[in-house]
């Protein structure tokens, strides 16, 4: 039977990672992680998976490719358990391996939960493998290069200091062009919430934060966006295994919100970055729940169309389907919200199946878009399931409220010729709302 | 004229026919343990041949399993041959008493496991009984 | 054979019963301490509505997502698992023992229930059998202990079943039927088979984490 080994890949960052390691250093690193983070979940996971296979049928890589080893217990059958059979000592080929089934043959989507009646956390399992690797040095150049950038910007485009609100007052302009009242708020103490974006928005989808400020502008609510570092929401250190500048970057961000002393922090449409702010960030601080409440572009558009603060024009006529982002749906229940932003903004709505916490994932977050282009096939071939369920819907618009989901999908419609457009619900408001000071 | 043999062949039938019937009115037919004070059985009866069990295994003193009772406790001294087991242990036995099934089974199985012989599994006492 | 018996009966069903119950309880009571001690951050969210909720959805067969793409396995699973805590429990056999060596005494199942629950055991283990041979999914993840523990359950219900029917000599497949039940006894809480102690914690906690902290169910 094939396994990873027959499948890799090069990678710099991966080859250099691996170049530097001997199996003593290796026993060593996995000797400590193992000690000192990991407790009985990974003791528990480790012993009493009864290796039913039951797990196969959640993921899409094995849906795509029904090759055993891509199913969840086999990615960790090829990295965890081995790990643990060798107590750490393995030849550093075996962590090149690790690598490359933790960064790019998973994207930790927690789906496969829905399949194993011992509620064994494979995503878990494979952060652990990550995090390993972090600690090793092997991680895929792409996404370290975006953790780096964390690093030394708090962002995760190398976006300088200057260049953010620049951006910002750029995007003011020119939707001041449309509607001449509009602000964008800088730094403005007391406002009722903080919006915050990933670092992609300003760097090349300014058309987003554009189309933000045109709907809180519409809305008429107090919002604000700091001007400092601490505005990006994302957090690829979270996903290289990273924990320490992770918990840096959550730091920041929710520092900024409390001293900007709002109500709370709204976020754009990303899965990964709510993911972080909300669940993961705040717990490696030490923080039962965020000390700042964070609420989802998608949750926050649902209280504005209950409060009827957006009026649109038209409905959008033509069919869109629905994709459930595994961060917001699996990892905060937002599926019937979802629904209902939907359809208030479209006259037809045809679901895919299957869909709501057990829909397919995109295949592109968990941070494996951002391993860059020596594994975009990996991420499009191990997704041809996703590309049947879009098909058998027919229709020709994708509403998808996540960055990484519409890098992901729009790469897999590209691919196998599916003739679909992937939107944001912002995109959508922006489209269909009225627009009273429009000139 | 020769003599008919019917005549001695008659004695010898009636003599064999004596020697069977003796048995036949005593333990010798015995070819289970006897289940009359259970309501239901869930096995097939024990197999048990009282006087061959008895003479394979040397036991010439009824008391060792027909045994009396004082204060509670069993008493090996008082012979009870005679008096139906179920007499004292009833199927469903009061509380402190012996109830019939544990009674057979300690008895049967507690000495077999003690000389280590004869069953002691199961199966190998409840079997169908061997066709008389 | 005899004297093996009298052991198997006696100082081993002991040995095995005290193995089992005690090295379940040091097991438990490890794990609770671990992860009060490095998994403090997740042990706060335990909410015991949401885990009992989801250990309901999962155990009701057909319930839960894994169940209803998975038919063959699900209802093997639930037939096996049901009839191996039935059999052992209230057979006549295992209840005449203890109702002759300590006169603890309770209802029994019918002979020929049991006699079939203990023959779908058999079945389930060969239909478990075949899955790790023949499905390339299982293939690949099956390792040396899955296989013993497989026939470490497997020979214990078919000795059991040999020994009923009187099949092979019933001394010899009765010692052996009840070394191999204390053997599975005393697997339970040291090899995959506490998935019987930790399950519940384990489905209890994701039901947690996914109910109270994600608002999401997980079946």
């Amino acid at each position: 039977m094939k396994t990873i080994a027959d499948r890799l890949i090069e990678d710099v960052g991966l080859r250099r990672g691996v170049d530097r390691l001997t199996p003593e250093k290796i026993q060593k690193v996995f000797k400590e992680l193992v000690a000192g983070e990991c407790g009985a979940r990974m003791k528990t996971y480790m012993e009493t998976c009864v290796r039913c296979g039951m797990c196969a049928k959640a993921c899409h890589y094995y849906m795509s490719h029904k090759d055993p080893s891509y199913t969840p217990v086999a990615k960790v059958s090829q990295t965890m358990w081995r790990l643990f059979d060798a107590d750490g000592k393995v030849d550093p080929k075996v962590i090149y391996e690790c690598a490359q089934v933790a960064y790019t043959e998973c994207n930790l989507c927690r789906r496969c939960i829905h399949y194993c009646p011992l509620g064994i956390d494979t995503g878990y399992i494979i952060s652990v493998v990550r995090r390993l690797c972090h600690k090793l040095g092997v991680t895929p150049q792409y996404i370290q290069d975006t953790a780096h950038s964390h690093s030394a910007t708090m962002n995760q485009m190398w976006v300088k200091d200057d260049e953010w609100p620049d951006t910002l007052q750029w995007q003011e302009e020119e939707a001041r062009e449309e509607f001449p009242g509009l602000r964008i708020p800088l730094d403005v103490e007391g406002a009722d919430f903080m919006y915050s974006v990933i670092a992609p928005e300003p760097k090349f989808r300014t058309q987003l934060i554009y189309q933000a400020a045109a709907i809180f502008n519409a809305a008429g609510v107090s919002w604000t966006m700091p001007s400092t570092p601490g505005w990006d929401n994302s957090n690829m250190a979270m996903f290289t295994g990273d924990s320490e500048i992770m918990a840096r970057i959550e730091r920041a961000h929710y520092e900024t919100a409390q001293r900007l002393r709002v109500k709370r922090i709204v976020m754009g449409e990303c899965g990964h970055a709510f993911r972080a702010v909300y669940d993961v960030g705040n717990r490696w601080l030490g923080w039962k729940w965020h000390p700042v409440p964070v609420v989802h572009s998608v949750d926050f558009f649902w209280q504005l169309i209950q409060e009827g603060r957006i009026k649109l024009t038209h409905k959008y006529a033509e069919p869109v389907t629905i994709h459930d982002p595994c961060n917001i749906i699996r990892g905060r229940g937002l599926m019937e919200k979802l629904r209902e932003v939907t359809h208030f903004l479209c006259e037809n709505v045809v679901e895919m199946t299957p869909n709501r916490e057990h829909n397919y994932c995109c295949c592109a977050g968990g941070g494996v878009i951002n391993c860059g282009p020596p594994f975009k096939n990996v991420r499009i071939v191990g997704n041809s399931i996703k590309a049947e369920q879009l098909k058998a819907t027919g229709v020709h618009t994708l509403v998808a409220p996540c960055h990484n989901c519409h890098g992901g999908l729009e790469d897999i419609i590209s691919k196998f010729g599916l003739n679909m457009h992937t939107k944001f619900l912002g995109d959508l408001i922006y489209e269909l709302m009225e627009k009273p000071e429009a000139e | 004229m020769k003599r008919t043999p019917l005549i001695p062949l008659a004695l010898l039938l009636l003599v064999a026919a004596v020697f069977l019937a003796v048995p036949a009115m005593s333990q010798q037919d015995m070819t289970t343990v006897p289940t009359e004070g259970f309501k239901q059985t869930t096995r097939l009866p024990a197999v048990f041949a009282h006087d061959a069990h008895n003479e394979k295994a040397a036991l010439a003193d009824c008391s060792a399993c027909h045994h009396g009772e004082k204060d509670g406790k069993r008493d090996n001294s008082a012979d009870t041959s005679g008096i139906p087991c179920s007499d004292c242990h009833s199927a469903q036995a009061k509380p402190g008493k012996t109830p019939l099934m544990r009674a057979f089974h300690r008895q049967c199985m507690g000495c077999h496991m003690d000389k280590q012989k004869g069953p002691v599994t199961c199966g190998d006492c409840h079997e169908p009984a061997p066709k008389k | 054979m005899h004297a093996l018996f009298n052991l198997a009966v006696g100082p081993l069903a002991w040995l095995a019963f005290a193995l089992f119950i005690l090295g379940s309880a040091y097991r438990l009571m490890a794990m609770r301490a671990l992860a009060l001690k490095k998994d403090a951050s997740f042990v706060a969210y335990i909410s015991w509505p949401h885990a009992l909720k989801s250990l309901a959805h999962w155990i009701t067969p057909f319930g839960a997502l894994g169940w209803r793409e998975n038919p063959g396995v699900t209802v093997v699973t639930f037939a096996f698992h049901i009839c191996l805590f039935l059999v052992p429990l209230f057979l006549m056999g295992h209840i005449a023992l203890f109702d002759a060596f300590h006169g603890w005494s309770w209802p029994a199942l019918p002979d020929t229930v049991a006699d079939t629950l203990s023959i779908v055991v058999v079945a389930a283990c060969l239909y478990f059998l075949w899955r790790r041979i023949a499905v390339p999914e299982v293939r690949f993840i099956t390792r040396t202990h899955d296989w013993l523990v497989l026939a470490l359950v497997g020979a214990t219900f078919l000795t059991g079943v040999l020994a009923y029917h009187r099949i092979g000599d019933n001394l010899f497949m009765t010692t052996l039927h009840i070394l191999c039940g204390e053997a599975m006894l005393v697997a339970i809480p040291f090899t995959r088979l506490s998935h019987m102690l930790f399950g519940f914690f384990s489905r209890g906690y994701i039901a947690s984490e996914f109910g109270s902290v994600r608002h999401a169910k997980d079946w």
